[in-house]
């Protein structure tokens, strides 16, 4: 199928994009990398009157550390975070492990992490780590900047907070502190497909007690959802030994974990080839080797000499 | 040429190839179809009024703005189909009252460019009062709602063999059964369909990218009404076919009737939603399989009932299960044998021909059922497969169920297999990981097949011609029609080697019928070995038509006249020779055409996988595919090898990931198109060894036997069967294709063959 007609805009300034976007009398997309946008276009699920390219507005393909937050520009590209380097600590692994599950090469080269924000597919990776890390995502209207909470951020398939005159100029994420461990797994059919469940980690251990935990469930839902009572089952607990996490004992916190967050956490919708119970199963045998991967990540992260925890 | 696998290649890898899309005419319309959203129902009202208002759009018809449009031709060839099936069962190219599967055309719409046309689309107003969708056999068989009024839903019924006696049941120490779906697949070919019809004065020519042009000309000009030689149909680079690309399809007749009444050009380039919407199905078979065998493991009888899923009308696909139930028996010695076959009507999209075409149904039932024979009576599985093959030396072997087998070595095939997979090592591992309650499962699957290829009787034949001309070059013309295949390579080769003249002077023409006025195509894997053969004698009877000349020339006896290397020369003492090209000087155009007639081979095969399965998530991991095929002898070993690794590809594909749903209003769920319908990525696929043995075909001069279809025959029962060998599952009918996460996950919580009470 070929797209319906459409204009197209390229603003220069952030100011110009919302001013674009501004115009009441069409519906606008903004383009930013294309990987969900271009196909639904073709599929003609989406039909804008004005396509706006944010893609020569300088400087929202930044990546910068403020503070204790790294906050990822509208244009910085998923193929950026391939480097676990690319975020200081342990969110810069965080990263790493989940972005090699979005899509191929060429489309990580030109999707954007904000992009899928924007999106809000319920089996996004980078919206469920935005939820579980609190991240805040920034907006720009005619009446200025507003910052949205990601726990406030969605509302469900593709509805987000963002008002269709606002454009998505950031997202910034708390950087993890060395004493944070994380996993990221993700089960799908192939390489190809959207995750049928995925689950992504931050265990922060101190003397070998968890403080505090943060796990996120893709495609648990019909948006990233945080698994909080899955989290408040694990504080206190002692991690204890490592553990091969293909098959976790029954009565093994993690496995307890896993089981809270399928069954109270998590309120899967059926798919073909995964109906609710299966992916009530799945979540919970997921969050279970996630959170083995958390640890034996944060083990490995005290093993390594100070300084080196880039 | 060096750098290049195939002569093709430098083409079509660099982007030089020239597709139908590629073709540009002036002036041609783009036509796009307006496609009903439910699976069955009634057509109350098509309204095209809006859409022929659009900017670009010049113009918009639905089936009663036509009405001498002619209907959807069938097509009886090969036994695929019958006049009874037909009959009363007209496949109209839009639809006129009915729509009997989802994205049957109701409208077609022709714009200056696909764009406008699709806006045009857009605005057509159509109306379906929705019916109740059967998309399955079972649905449908007992005729509760008709797709055609006063006609069963039930189109064909066939048999072969004779019924198995019921003491044979009674007293076999074994019998196993077993239900097996062989779920409908997409041949997903990376090209779509396309045509482009191009008037010119009296005469049309079409391009299409097509398996078999010939008929499509016939076909083309049988609903025109007009006489063979004012059509002709060309075939450029074709993007692959898979066995899909046969047909005078609804959107053909479409275009060709427009193209004319307009008279003007008009094409129809299928994208990738549309072809997964309406493109032709393969498989769609529940089987019902019983298998008897004494304590010794010998096979008594068998029997194999076939419920087919053949779509909304009775095209080809109402007598393809014949082919599974031909080959019921595969390998095999069976004493008694009986298949039946039940063809129904349901509301999806028509059944035909995909890369195997009946016999993947014929080897799957088969092998799954012999695994768990083995199993009941506690033999190897290679070793029951072992105890029954049928001898090399009972060739030709006559089936129970009506197949003269023309040769083959089943046991070498196994025993390569065995030996490339290191058969007892796994075998050992699978144990050590038995008693490792932290180890994953692992599993070791066979499948042992025997196919048919090159056609059915009266299309076991293939015309076409060899001509030199004044400059040496050879030209050789023939009525295949390559979709990949490499003809340019294989068939140039074939075509030197005979005459012994380089491979750069010979030329093939193909895929042209103005330049090779009778063929029959590319299908059922005949193009080595029917079109081969074919080449390979005309090129012979070539040699003797310029020793004759020459033998003229010189006043000698013919047999004093000797051809070597593309040089005629005397025998005796070779003080007379000339070059063929100066013989063409001499004597006039030298040029040879026939019709040559091969006869039916039975390629065959032993596939064997070790697949380890994480029983918590249901994924099943593909640790080694061996697959030993063998096609006779062999003319290009790298194509052949090509053939056999892509075949493997689309098995696994059968066997762990392709698979379709529907909505309630029968509806295919691929709405997300391949993201939806998913196929093996390169990441899915495994270390795959390809292997071969040679048993030439005494059928063909060539001894070759098809190839290029081994694996989507062989692979998907090795595959299930490993996956039920790892789980160990008391009824592996609970492994039904494909074998997805959620699926292998049930099935790994069922009760185990080992809890059994018996």
């Amino acid at each position: 199928m070929k797209p319906a007609a459409f204009d197209y805009v390229v603003p220069r300034t952030v100011p110009e994009a919302v001013a674009a976007l501004g115009d009441a009398g069409r519906k606008a997309q903004v383009l930013a990398g294309g990987q969900s946008l271009i196909l639904e276009m073709h599929l003609q699920r989406i039909r804008p009157e004005l396509v706006v390219d944010i893609n020569r507005i300088a400087g929202l393909d930044r990546l910068s550390v403020e503070g204790d937050t790294l906050r990822v520009g509208a244009l910085v590209r998923h193929s950026v975070f391939e480097s676990a380097q690319s975020a200081p600590g342990p969110l810069g692994a965080l990263f790493a492990r989940a972005v090699v599950n979005i899509a191929h090469p060429p489309i990580r080269s030109r999707g954007t992490m904000v992009g899928s924000f924007a999106w809000a597919h319920p089996a996004s990776e980078w919206c469920a780590i935005g939820t579980a890390l609190d991240a805040d995502i920034e907006v720009h209207g005619l009446e200025g900047k507003r910052v949205v909470a990601a726990r406030d951020y969605f509302h469900g398939p593709y509805r987000t907070a963002r008002r269709p005159q606002e454009l998505i100029t950031a997202v910034r994420f708390p950087l993890l502190g060395d004493d944070t461990g994380v996993g990221f797994i993700e089960h799908r059919r192939t390489h190809f497909c959207f995750a049928q469940v995925a689950v992504a980690a931050a265990l922060t251990v101190r003397d070998g007690v968890i403080g505090e935990a943060r796990i996120g469930l893709v495609n648990c839902a019909d948006r990233p959802l945080r698994a909080g009572a899955a989290e408040r089952a694990l504080i206190g607990v002692e991690v204890g030994p490592p553990v091969d996490g293909h098959r976790l004992p029954d009565g093994h916190p993690f496995a307890h974990a896993g089981r809270i967050a399928a069954t109270q956490d998590a309120a899967p919708l059926a798919e073909p080839f995964a109906d609710v119970e299966y992916k009530r199963h799945a979540i919970a045998v997921l969050v279970g080797r996630t959170l083995c991967q958390a640890a034996n990540d944060q083990r490995s992260r005290l093993a390594q000499p100070k300084g080196d925890h880039k | 040429m060096e750098q290049w696998t195939r002569r093709e290649d430098r083409r079509l890898l660099t982007g030089q190839g020239r597709y139908v899309a590629d073709i540009a005419v002036p002036d041609c319309l783009d036509a796009v179809f307006v496609r009903s959203g439910v699976g069955h129902g009634t057509l109350r009202a098509v309204d095209c009024t809006a859409a022929r208002a659009v900017p670009g759009v010049v113009g918009a018809w639905s089936a009663a703005d036509l009405s001498e449009l002619p209907a959807v031709p069938y097509t009886l060839l090969a036994r695929l189909s019958n006049e009874e099936s037909v009959a009363g069962r007209e496949w109209p190219a839009l639809v006129k009252d009915r729509v009997r599967y989802a994205g049957e055309a109701v409208a077609v719409v022709l714009g200056e460019d696909r764009y406008r046309a699709e806006d045009g689309a857009a605005e057509v107003f159509c109306h379906v009062d929705p019916l109740p969708a059967m998309v399955t056999p079972s649905a449908a068989a007992d005729d509760s709602v008709r797709l055609f009024d006063g006609l069963s839903n039930i189109a064909f019924r066939g048999e072969a063999g004779k019924p198995v006696e019921e003491s044979v049941w009674r007293e076999a120490a074994a019998v196993v059964e077993g239900r097996y779906r062989q779920q409908l697949l997409m041949p997903t070919p990376m090209e779509c369909r396309t045509i482009l019809a191009v008037p010119e004065g009296d005469r049309l020519t079409v391009w299409s990218g097509h398996q078999m042009p010939h008929r499509l000309r016939r076909e083309l000009a049988a609903l025109l009404g007009w006489s063979v030689d004012r059509v002709r149909v060309v075939v450029p680079d074709t993007g692959g076919a898979f066995g899909s690309k046969s047909a005078t399809f609804p959107e053909f007749v479409v275009v060709a009737f427009l193209a004319v009444k307009l008279g003007r050009p008009v094409r129809w380039i299928e994208d990738r939603l549309e072809s997964m919407l309406v493109a032709t199905r393969g498989r769609g078979q529940d089987q019902r399989v019983r298998l008897a065998a004494d304590a010794d493991g010998r096979l008594l009888g068998y029997e194999l009932t076939i419920e087919a899923d053949v779509g909304a009308y009775p095209h080809l696909g109402v007598g393809l299960p014949m082919q599974t139930a031909w080959l019921a028996t595969g390998p095999y010695t069976t004493p008694q044998a009986y298949a039946t076959v039940r063809s129904v009507l349901t509301n999806t999209m028509l059944t035909y021909p995909y890369r195997g075409a009946g016999r993947p149904e014929a080897t799957i039932a088969l092998e799954r059922a012999m695994d768990v024979m083995a199993r009941r009576l506690g033999l190897d599985p290679a070793e029951l497969r072992r105890r029954n093959f049928i001898p090399p030396e009972s060739f030709p072997y006559r089936t129970p169920t009506g197949r003269c087998y023309d040769s083959g070595n089943y046991a070498a095939a196994l025993d390569l297999a065995l030996e490339t997979l290191e058969y007892d090592g796994w075998r050992a591992e699978q144990a050590r990981r038995r008693t490792d309650p932290g180890a994953l499962p692992l599993g070791i699957g066979l499948s042992c097949y025997v196919e048919r290829s090159g056609g059915e009787a009266g299309g076991l034949h293939e015309f076409g011609s060899v001509e030199v001309g004044e400059d040496g070059t050879v030209t050789a013309r023939c009525g295949a029609a390559p979709s990949g295949q490499g003809h340019e390579t294989v068939f140039a080769a074939l075509v030197a080697g005979t005459l012994g003249v380089a491979e750069e002077r010979v030329r093939l023409v193909e895929g042209d019928t103005d330049e090779q006025p009778e063929g029959l195509g590319s299908f059922a894997s005949r193009s080595a070995q029917v079109v081969g053969a074919l080449l390979q004698h005309v090129s012979r009877r070539l040699i003797d038509e310029a020793r004759e000349r020459a033998a003229r020339l010189w006043e000698l006896p013919v047999d004093e006249v000797q051809w070597s290397g593309g040089i005629v020369h005397a025998a005796e003492d070779g003080s007379a020779a000339i070059g063929v090209a100066d013989l063409v000087k001499v004597t006039g155009p030298l040029r040879v055409e026939d019709r040559f007639e091969s006869g039916m081979a039975f390629p065959f095969g032993s596939h064997a996988v070790v697949a380890e399965v994480d029983p918590e998530l249901g994924t099943v991991r593909l640790l080694r595919v061996v697959t030993v095929d063998d096609c006779g002898v062999v003319l290009n070993p790298t194509i052949v090898r090509g053939q056999a690794f892509g075949s493997a590809v689309q098995g696994i594909g059968q066997a762990l990931y392709e698979g379709m749903t529907y909505d309630d209003q029968g509806v295919p769920v691929l709405a997300s198109g391949l993201l939806d319908y998913l196929l093996p990525t390169f990441t899915e696929v495994p270390p795959i060894e390809v292997k071969d043995t040679c048993t030439p075909s005494p059928a063909t001069p060539l001894g070759a036997k098809g190839a290029g279809e081994s694996g989507c025959i062989g692979t998907p029962a090795a595959i299930v069967n490993a996956v039920a060998d790892a789980l160990r599952i008391a009824d592996p009918d609970l492994l039904q294709m494909p074998l997805t996460p959620d699926v292998v996950w049930r099935a790994a919580r069922a009760p185990k063959h080992e809890e059994e009470v018996r």
